[in-house]
């Protein structure tokens, strides 16, 4: 087999195949550390704040947040599009690239994907909870109904994005699945309890690894990723619609689609490397995810934080030569206007911050990556929060001019989402292989 | 629990056990060049050129797929056609509500499209594989699954050399274990106790090779 020699191996540590197997089933066959019980602990906490925040909301109604008739996007739709960015780099990494056949990917994909998956969990919650009467949640589903023959609007891109976003969290749940069964066998063969080997047997489909099942499985996790590459683009695509099919200055350009893509894939790798260098630490899985891999991750981060810098920079400049006022104000206000902390922060965040990833030791130091990544989380929360808050405040009427800041309700629904995302990983750090057992023994002899 | 195995039941395999797979490759080609049908081979993970070396032929599913995906795209494009141009156009503003605003419809049709070829390509791969939930598995060994390959021959197959020379050639192959009438037996639906019983039965057939 052809090995590069320049390359690091991808698993260090010298690991056998059954090395592999110890070293990730270990949490799952043991009890919870106490580090886990501590971060599943504050978890849980933060997921009561949001269950508590959302019944509020449902029992006094929408008018416990502060959105108005000018901002009637507030921090909801920015929390959404947070979440829904962050859930794309679970399956950027495991479908684009498997089809670039970057082996790399194996350590990292399989909590990529879940991650995708409690992301989208949160981000769901916010537009349903935004409809006031989330009873009435399933009314943008194409059904027929009692008020005539009365169909959804096939026009609307809000429309679209229901298909979207419903499309990507179910393709992506049948992708990660399809992943861990051969693993969930694993488990299950090793499996002394009752408990354990009733439910791993229950999940694992009676696989048996046979060369037969492997041909099979293989084209079609192939497959998967071919369509889910079209999927995870046209998802970002379709909620940056949202904003640039309106006619609000700010929002109705032609670069969002290819710029919000960017910078999901930008914020998704940020919260890609804030859990696994938690996880790496916390679960001893440095031979695994070694720092090959993060240098990987930040060079993805450099180049997508480049580009979604580049994007404010055109944004600006073609608002500046449209000739058009309203568009003109709308970038100058960003800037300079009431909320221009929030537009510097976002561009310390994500066009500045990142580019320290040009030297070597920034891509190579874990704690320092840690830092960056948080930087870049918040920064692209902040994006969404200038696009949809700077646009609407002040609109082309300056008499419905408005300031906007969060009730203590938003900012609670918006920390429980962290609440709900963190119990979720907890979980499937416990009772699921982390790591794709399967592949890493593909690569325990590879450089790449 | 669905009690219909993968493998039939009660069969007895031919087993050469390994724990390299480019070990278990060249047996199977060896195997092949002299004309031994082989049953499958079981690996924890997949082996490339496996497939090949057994002479199983690339899945059809992809076509299957392909058809499902065109069914979600004329699914999409049925659904909003329908509702928003023949059941009850919605004219805002005076615009016409017809095929003219056919690329409206491009974003749905494109996600049923994917939807439809994700869920029916796995769902015909689960068919297709005989699994579900609940079935039992058939395993020839616990470690299959861990750290060892499983070469199996079908001892009901005539095969063109006697079992104790196909046995020979796989302990010259390198298999660590060889074993002459394994029978399959599953983990998830047998306790530990009869589990050891099992596996230490089949053991007393067992020679180990020496280590070189």
């Amino acid at each position: 087999m052809y090995t590069a020699d320049i390359r690091q191996p991808l698993v260090t540590g010298g690991k056998t195949y059954s090395d592999v197997t110890k070293d990730v089933c270990r949490p799952i066959e043991n009890k919870p550390t106490s580090s886990w019980w501590l971060g599943f602990s504050i978890a849980v906490i933060l997921l009561l704040v949001l269950a508590g925040t959302l019944a509020w909301t449902v029992w006094e109604g929408i008018g416990t947040w502060n959105v108005n008739k000018s901002v009637m996007w507030g921090w909801d739709i920015t929390n959404f599009v947070f979440w829904v960015g962050i859930g794309h780099a679970g399956t950027l990494i495991s479908a684009i690239l498997l089809l670039f056949r970057q082996k790399w990917r194996m350590a990292i994909n399989r909590s990529a994907e879940a991650m995708t998956i409690f992301a989208v969990f949160c981000a769901a919650i916010f537009p349903l909870f935004h409809m006031g009467r989330v009873w009435l949640g399933y009314w943008p589903l194409p059904l027929p109904n009692a008020f005539g023959s009365l169909w959804v609007n096939f026009n609307s891109p809000l429309l679209w994005d229901v298909f979207a976003i419903s499309t990507y969290l179910s393709v992506s749940l049948v992708f990660w699945y399809l992943g861990l069964i051969p693993d969930i066998a694993t488990v299950r063969d090793r499996a002394t309890t009752k408990a354990r080997k009733f439910w791993y047997g229950f999940f694992a489909m009676g696989w048996n690894g046979s060369a037969k099942s492997w041909g099979r499985y293989e084209v079609v996790a192939l497959i998967l990723a071919g369509i889910s590459t079209p999927l995870v683009l046209s998802v970002h695509t379709i909620v940056s619609m949202d904003f640039a099919t309106s006619v609000i200055p700010g929002w109705h350009t032609t670069i969002f689609p290819p710029y919000f893509v960017a910078g999901a894939i930008f914020s998704g790798f940020g919260m890609v490397l804030t859990l696994l260098l938690i996880a790496r630490y916390v679960m001893n899985y440095q031979d695994y995810i070694t720092t090959e891999h993060l240098e990987a991750m930040t060079k993805v981060i450099l180049l997508t934080g480049s580009i979604v810098g580049l994007a404010y920079i055109t944004e600006f400049v073609i608002a500046a030569y449209s000739g058009y006022e309203y568009e003109q104000y709308a970038f100058a206000n960003r800037m300079f206007g009431p909320y221009a902390w929030a537009y510097w922060t976002m561009m310390f965040c994500n066009l500045m911050a990142p580019q320290v990833f040009w030297s070597k030791w920034a891509r190579n130091t874990p704690w320092f990556i840690f830092i960056i990544s948080i930087i870049v989380n918040i920064g692209m929360w902040f994006e969404r929060f200038v696009i949809i808050v700077t646009s609407l405040h002040r609109d082309f009427l300056p008499s419905s001019w408005v300031m906007y800041h969060a009730t203590w309700v938003e900012v609670g629904i918006f920390l429980g989402t962290f609440g709900l995302f963190f119990t979720c990983f907890f979980m499937f750090a416990k009772f699921l292989p982390v790591i794709n057992m399967a592949e890493v023994k593909t690569i325990i002899k590879d450089k790449e | 629990m669905v009690d219909k195995s993968i493998l039939l039941d009660n069969k007895k395999f031919t087993v050469g056990i390994f724990d390299d797979s480019d070990k278990l490759l060249h047996a199977v080609n060896t195997l092949k060049e002299k004309g031994v049908k082989i049953f499958d081979c079981y690996t924890p993970f997949p082996v490339h050129h496996l497939d090949h070396a057994l002479g199983y032929h690339r899945t059809n599913l992809t076509i299957g797929a392909f058809l499902c995906g065109l069914l979600g795209c004329l699914s999409g494009f049925t659904l909003a056609y329908y509702m928003n141009v023949v059941d009850w156009p919605m004219i805002i503003g005076g615009k016409p509500q017809d095929i003219s605003v056919f690329t409206s419809f491009i974003p749905v049709m494109f996600e049923l499209t994917i939807l439809f070829t994700a869920f029916g390509m796995v769902i015909m791969f689960f068919a297709r594989s005989r699994m579900i939930h609940g079935i039992k598995e058939d395993l020839l060994s616990r470690r299959q699954t861990d750290d060892h390959m499983v070469l199996a021959i079908d001892n009901d197959q005539d095969q063109s050399l006697s079992n104790k020379d196909i046995l020979e050639l796989l302990r010259k192959e390198g298999a660590i274990e060889v074993n002459d009438s394994k029978e399959a037996f599953n983990t998830s639906l047998t306790s530990e106790e009869e589990l050891t019983k099992i596996l230490k039965s089949t053991k007393t057939s067992t020679k180990k090779t020496k280590k070189k």
